[in-house]
């Protein structure tokens, strides 16, 4: 039986970054914060609020993200959508996922 | 609980926020975060929760505004990290091993220049070798950590590491011929020892030879304890040589010399070493005794300092 703190830790280590990718895609429509926190729960990116939102800043910073402030409603939203910058990124992280499963399934087979 | 006690919270909980990241990114941040729990907490709301209840529940979900704060600075939640780690142990283990044993006997021997008693004279060398070790620590540790929170400064360019670096191992040869010239030093400083009554460096009046060494030392019987000290520690060098590797050996011979400098130390500290009538006869001033003694603390202390230092270098390596 595995020992649930040996299991968390080894998922974690294994979807750290998939987070990143599902981000990327999602956003290239526009979204805000915590519509996008619910939004990557339904998709199956379970991802906390205080992991999500400090990284949504930090791929900003980096030029993967760019933001607008939506005043239109009565609660002003900041606004992300993926860059072209960042769509690239999406594009080979999605590559290199198709690749990473494609080895599974040879390593899977064959055993 | 009413609404102005829960408003509270969500501003206490953004403050604590904001006080720990950069000022120009605390407005943005500020107004992103209002509206995230907001949002949160309107979800909650729908659902049916007591107010209180799930502003309290939404702010957990946050979790310690300290380490989303630093999330979102970008600041590490560790002293020194992976990438300083290596280069900081180094630094600090190659400052402790050569300032502190020097501290310490710079400070003894000016202590026994003083002509301090040689209890004084140990005292403060440990006493300045434990504050010395203390400041390396501290300052070695304080220079890393700033280094890890400001990113700009790069350490000095460390040379790559190659497995040229590897430490080579020490050879049978040159083991055998440590031990070859222990052995003869420890011979020739025992039969010293004890040949040194019947030396006819200085005689008394009638004749008979001044010993150089405290005769106090052959009345009680002591000086054969020490000699049987040194007889034991060449044989664990010999152990040693043959069953490297063994810990109860390995244990047996830091004991052993421990004991041996203590002892020296407990003679020196007593006034015990050198003959009063030979410094006497010598026409030596009584300060050259003083000396002695503080000359032989210093040394038994570098000593337990190298024992021990190599015990701890053995043990890790095994």
């Amino acid at each position: 039986m595995l020992d649930d703190e040996l299991l968390t830790t080894h998922l974690q280590e294994l979807r750290r970054g998939t987070v990143v990718l599902a981000c990327l895609l999602i956003l290239r429509k526009p979204n805000y914060g915590y519509a996008l926190l619910d939004l990557l729960e339904r998709s199956g990116f379970a991802v906390d609020a205080n992991t999500l939102y400090p990284l949504l800043r930090r791929l900003e910073k980096q030029g993967l993200l760019t933001s607008d402030w939506n005043t239109d409603e009565s609660r002003p939203r900041k606004f992300y959508r993926t860059s072209d910058l960042g769509g690239e990124l999406a594009d080979t992280l999605s590559h290199d996922w198709d690749e990473l499963h494609a080895a599974f399934r040879t390593l899977k087979g064959e055993s | 609980m009413t609404t102005t006690a829960t408003t509270t919270l969500t501003d206490r909980y953004i403050d604590a926020i904001l006080r720990r990241v950069p000022s120009r990114q605390r407005p943005d941040i500020e107004r992103e975060l209002r509206a995230s729990i907001a949002d949160a907490l309107d979800d909650r709301l729908e659902a049916g929760a007591d107010p209180a209840e799930a502003e309290v529940a939404v702010l957990t979900d946050l979790g310690d505004p300290a380490k989303l704060a630093a999330s979102y600075a970008d600041r590490p939640l560790h002293l020194i990290g992976p990438a300083h780690f290596l280069d900081y142990t180094r630094l600090l283990g190659a400052l402790l091993i050569t300032v502190v044993p020097t501290v310490a006997a710079i400070v003894g021997l000016l202590r026994a220049i003083d002509g301090d008693g040689a209890a004084a004279v140990a005292g403060d060398a440990v006493g300045a070798a434990l504050t010395a070790a203390f400041h390396v620590t501290f300052w070695t540790t304080l220079v890393f950590a700033v280094l890890e929170r400001v990113p700009t400064l790069k350490p000095l360019p460390i040379p790559k590491w190659t497995p040229a670096a590897l430490p080579e191992p020490v050879g049978r040869r040159t083991r055998y011929a440590e031990l070859i010239a222990g052995t003869v030093a420890m011979v020739l400083f025992t039969s010293l020892i004890l040949v040194s009554p019947v030396l006819r460096l200085q005689t008394d009046a009638s004749g008979d030879p001044i010993g150089a060494l405290d005769p106090w030392l052959w009345d009680t019987g002591l000086i054969y304890v020490f000699v049987g000290l040194l007889v034991i520690a060449l044989a664990f060098n010999f152990a040693t040589y043959y069953a490297k590797g063994s810990v109860p050996v390995a244990i047996g011979r830091a004991a052993t010399d421990i004991a041996t400098s203590l002892t020296l130390i407990w003679f020196a500290a007593n006034d015990h070493l050198v003959n009063p009538a030979f410094v006497e006869a010598v026409g030596w001033s009584s300060d050259v005794t003083k000396w002695i003694n503080g000359g032989v603390v210093a040394v038994c202390i570098a000593s337990l300092l190298s024992t021990v230092i190599t015990a701890v270098r053995d043990y890790r390596q095994r």
